[in-house]
């Protein structure tokens, strides 16, 4: 009989294969639970295809959208509505970066240990940082315009307000009649028009003047002697022999110095900078800058931008240290830019969904590294205020204390496209801010008091406090 | 509001309630080992004396030989020694080099020999006798096995699924309201009782070991309580099968206590398998694509599930038996026809189940790996011919390990994608019984049952009730040390072959670990034939209990 009794070891072998199998499944089962428990199949937190449980909030508390078995409700209220999609999503997920899309398995509420069972019966609530009410505002200020409009809190790395327009309501888009589902959403023929399309998150434009922000950190950091520094800009800006060899600005500045060249944006003079800091060195700072990389936003990342500085060509070279010249910006990633300068170099990542825990409250957001030295910082920030006082006057800009950099980027059409950069260095209102409007006209005029209502909107933020 | 707030606080008691039930019958059956009874003396002339602790004992040469006599004149496997009663044994040369003699005479290797206490065997030249126990060495042996670990008492177990089926009635009444029927509730309830008259009345008999019984009565009451969330209507036949189950595995634990009636009993088993299989085939019904099903009456069963009794059945034999060609052949031709049966009626899970097990019997008995393997090989290449011609199988294929894809997660993996996706949203402690949602999908509560367990039980009591039968595999594999006959090491490494293959194909089907098959979970899945062949299998766990006084397939020892 002993031999009976050895040879059943292959019924150990086979028991082991039932508890190895159940063990991967078990490992799978935790690695992957939650991406199967959110699979819209599951009937228990979809309907039709429709998840049915859970709320976004704006950061004040503000109901932006319900989920409930009976279907999806969002805002009464259409400003919000239309302000607030490109944050919120959309209910046919068209949108990739919204809330709906990003956060849903914390609508969901699913957890390992109670899969998707919901003790309140209503869904989680999911607080964005975005404030309603400054997105109204920035969607009034773009007045139907294409555009965007971010800012973020340069400390906490809170995306505060994000609006891209053109915008729709989502509500006119939950459970259409099946047969014409299509509509609206095959519509739109070109991509940068489309209404599910963020200008903030996902576009690249050209970033016009603000660029010289980035060339002035070469600047600082590559010639000792800027203080020397004299252009003297007769308009036309002449630098070589043949016709394309000019720097047009918009009027003769005169003499300018480094600071004065980029109060008075003089692109004669930002183009003999340019040159005099050459291609390499560009690249390497537009890198640094982070505006060739994508920003990580809740894991969304954004468009990355792209830029060429020929080492052979003086005429691109001095175009693309302007911010022309096919150069791309992302404007996420220039907000990100603004950020590094408010905070001595060092970036925060930025974020749409508001941390509940109160660590990370305190100890601000997460730092995405060195962008450019305190000391180039500092420097930046002094000729950004400057700015505002020279050229765009600080009584704009009531109540705040705001640095910033206008762009009026050429676009190939008649109306150049409006851009307005910087932020504020209160202790209790850190914002940095975009702001770009399509065919906008001049930066200054046109996109410069878009930046203002809105952080009016916003206000100071005391939460730090609480 | 009042019933989410007393499911949220259910939910964890019924996880600790079942982890304390089923990891005390756990330990109990993995940690209490048997002391082999010991039946005789087997003493060698200048050699030794050897306890004999089996019914049937190879005497030989060979390392594995049950009685060694390291001598180059005894062949390896020489000769049997069997038990047939008080002193009493039987003699059979294995036609070895030598041969052997009784008190001198030359025995005939094909006969048997009755011998008694005090002739002398010989065997190349080595004379020995068999000399049963002293009255004081069996004494010895029965205070030494009294001694043994105890199995667990019944009493706390008892009254931890009872709790657990009361709030499993109140669970439901909560999740589905009016949609719940009174028979379902109260076949529950029954099935309470059953357990309680079960216990009582056989502990009033003597029995001791529970473990196996308190197992199966607990996954018994998942099934009801599942059977009631997707279709409380035939709760009510669950639990009739379960008490016809019962009455079975009683009737075959007396049956199986006389190894020479159950022996009488094969070739009545094998027409009755045959004449089912037959019926089958003939008056089968398709459900899910394979042709199954019977109705006689009214009522629906599964003749392919009750064959499995008998085939494990066939299967076993006593040592030898395994000695006989003639024993091995008529195993191996019932099989064949078992398998051409289960392939004609496209129930190729089941024809899976039966090979698998057919194969690791048939390594038990000859010890012939290669040969095993070659089968194996044999078999998968007729696999791939079958896939060829049943082109619907040979899909199922396709999906097998993509069913994420989308391609494949709403066509041939939609059963495994809501599987996985109701399952998983379950998490640790479930749903709550009566909560879930993959009861809407088909075939949810038999070939799906791992996730309807997940999703409204959790994962943890999903686990635990494979490791239930994993328990059951190796407990039966480790009584054997103790075991009397082969007939009984077999039955139990057989059913528990079975269980094994059953729930892996059942549970890794489900999760896309191995292509879906459709067969049942053992116990849990929906069914009544289904239910009521897995509590009839427990005879054959029971039968290998070698614990003293721990069950009543086993007699008394004499």
């Amino acid at each position: 009989m002993r031999k009976q009794e050895r040879r059943a070891w292959i019924c150990l072998v086979l028991a082991m294969v039932l508890i190895v199998g159940t063990g991967i499944f078990g490992y799978r089962f935790v690695k992957d639970g939650g991406k199967w428990a959110s699979f819209y199949g599951n009937t228990q937190i979809f309907t039709d295809g429709y998840i049915n449980r859970g709320t976004v909030t704006d950061r004040n508390g503000e109901e932006l959208l319900t989920a409930t078995p009976e279907g999806m409700a969002y805002s009464p209220d259409w400003a919000t509505r239309v302000a607030t999609v490109h944050a919120v999503g959309d209910p046919g997920g068209n949108i990739p970066a919204g809330a709906i899309s990003v956060f849903r398995s914390q609508l969901i509420g699913y957890d390992l240990v109670n899969g998707t069972y919901d003790t309140t019966a209503n869904g989680k609530k999911v607080a964005l940082t975005i404030d309603a009410n400054a997105n109204r505002e920035a969607y009034y200020a773009l007045d139907g315009r294409t555009g965007c409009v971010g800012v973020y809190n340069w400390k906490t790395g809170e995306i505060v307000c994000m609006v891209s327009t053109p915008a729709f309501d989502p509500q006119d888009y939950i459970y259409d009649d099946e047969e014409d589902e299509d509509d609206g959403y095959a519509e739109e023929d070109e991509e940068e028009e489309s209404i599910y399309f963020n200008n903030f998150l996902d576009g690249t434009m050209a970033p016009g003047s603000t660029f010289k922000l980035v060339t002035s950190a070469a600047v600082i950091d590559t010639m000792p002697d800027r203080d020397q520094f004299e252009f003297d800009c007769d308009g036309i800006n002449q630098f070589g022999s043949s016709e394309d060899t000019q720097l047009v600005c918009v009027s003769p500045h005169g003499t300018v110095d480094f600071r004065g060249a980029l109060a008075k944006s003089c692109n004669g003079a930002f183009g003999a900078l340019t040159r005099d800091v050459g291609a390499a060195t560009m690249r390497e700072y537009t890198e640094k800058a982070g505006l060739t990389e994508s920003v990580d936003v809740n894991g969304v990342l954004t468009a990355e931008g792209s830029f060429d500085f020929p080492d052979d060509n003086d005429v691109r070279l001095s175009w693309a240290g302007i911010g022309q010249a096919g150069d791309l910006v992302n404007p996420c990633a220039m907000m990100v830019y603004m950020g590094a300068i408010a905070n001595g170099g060092t970036p925060v990542q930025p974020s749409l969904f508001k941390s509940a825990t109160f660590i990370k409250e305190i100890s601000g957001g997460k730092s995405l590294g060195r962008y450019i030295e305190k000391d180039t910082a500092d420097e930046l920030k002094s000729m950004m205020k400057n700015n505002v006082v020279e050229t765009y006057g600080e009584e704009n800009f009531y109540g705040m204390d705001m640095y910033a950099k206008s762009g009026t980027a050429e676009n190939g059409s008649d109306t150049p496209d409006a851009w307005f950069v910087g932020f504020t260095g209160d202790e209790n209102a850190p914002y940095a801010f975009v702001v770009w409007v399509k065919n906008g006209g001049y930066g200054s005029e046109v996109a410069a008091p878009i930046a203002a209502r809105v952080i009016n909107a916003i206000g100071p933020d005391y939460s730090d406090e609480e | 509001m009042m019933a989410t707030e007393i499911t949220t606080v259910f939910r964890w008691i019924f996880v600790v309630l079942a982890a304390y039930i089923l990891l005390i019958s756990i330990v109990s059956l993995l940690s209490t080992r048997a002391t082999p009874e010991i039946w005789g003396y087997y003493m060698v002339e200048g050699g030794g004396n050897f306890p004999i602790t089996h019914w049937e004992n190879v005497i030989g040469r060979s390392k594995t030989a049950d009685i060694m006599i390291p001598l180059a004149t005894v062949s390896n496997n020489h000769a049997l020694l069997i038990r047939k009663g008080e002193e009493q044994w039987v003699f059979r040369d294995l036609e070895s080099s030598a041969g052997s003699e009784i008190n001198g005479y030359k025995l005939d290797p094909e006969k048997r020999y009755l011998v008694e206490t005090g002739d002398e065997i010989g065997m190349g030249g080595v004379i020995s006798t068999v000399t049963p126990p002293s009255l004081e060495e069996a004494r010895n042996n029965k205070y030494m096995r009294r001694l043994d670990k105890e199995p667990v008492a019944p009493w706390k177990i008892l009254v931890a699924i009872t709790a657990f089926q009361l709030m499993t009635i109140v669970q439901l009444v909560l999740s589905m309201g009016s949609d719940i029927t009174a028979g379902a509730l109260l076949s529950i309830a029954l099935l309470s009782a059953l357990m309680w008259a079960y216990v009582m009345f056989f502990k009033a008999m003597g029995s001791r070991g529970f473990e196996m019984e308190m197992i199966a009565f607990f996954m018994s009451t998942i099934n009801l309580a599942i059977t009631a969330s997707s279709d409380p209507g035939i709760v009510v036949k669950e639990f009739i099968a379960i008490v016809l189950g019962v009455a079975l595995m009683i009737g075959m634990c007396i049956i199986l206590r006389d190894l020479d009636k159950t022996k009488k009993i094969k070739p009545v088993l094998i027409g009755l398998g045959i004449l089912a299989m037959l019926i089958n085939l003939i008056f089968g019904e398709a459900k899910f694509g394979a042709t199954n099903w019977i109705r006689i009456g009214g009522v629906s069963l599964q003749p392919s599930e009750l064959v499995k009794l008998a085939f494990i059945l066939l299967g076993a034999g006593t040592l030898e038996e395994l000695y006989e060609k003639r024993n091995t052949y008529v195993y191996a031709a019932f099989a064949f026809f078992c398998l051409a049966c289960l392939a004609m009626m496209s129930d190729f899970g089941t024809a899976l189940i039966f090979f698998a097990t057919y194969l690791v019997v048939s390594f038990l008995r000859s010890g012939d790996l290669s040969r095993m393997t070659l089968t194996g090989v044999a078999a998968l290449a007729m696999g791939l011919m079958v896939l060829k011609f049943k082109p619907y199988i040979a899909s199922r294929f396709s999906a097998w390990g993509h069913v994420w894809e989308p391609e494949y997660m709403n066509d041939l993996g939609f059963q495994q994608t809501r599987t996985m996706s109701f399952g998983a949203g379950g998490g640790l402690l479930g749903l709550g019984a009566g909560n879930g949602s993959l009861k809407y999908v088909g075939a949810s509560n038999t070939d799906l049952v791992f996730g309807f367990v997940m999703e409204e039980w959790g994962f943890v009591i999903a686990v635990l009730l494979v490791l239930c039968i994993a328990t059951l595999s190796v407990f039966a594999v480790m009584s054997i040390v103790a075991g009397r006959s082969t007939f009984y090491t077999l039955l139990a490494c057989s059913a528990a072959t079975m269980m094994l293959v059953q729930t892996m194909l059942n549970v890794f089907g489900a999760i896309d670990l191995f292509p879906l098959t459709g067969v049942t979970f053992p116990f849990v899945s929906t069914g009544g034939t289904s239910l009521l062949t897995s509590w009839a299998m427990l005879a054959y766990f029971k039968a290998a209990d070698m614990r003293r006084d721990a069950s009543l397939a086993v007699s008394k020892e004499d």
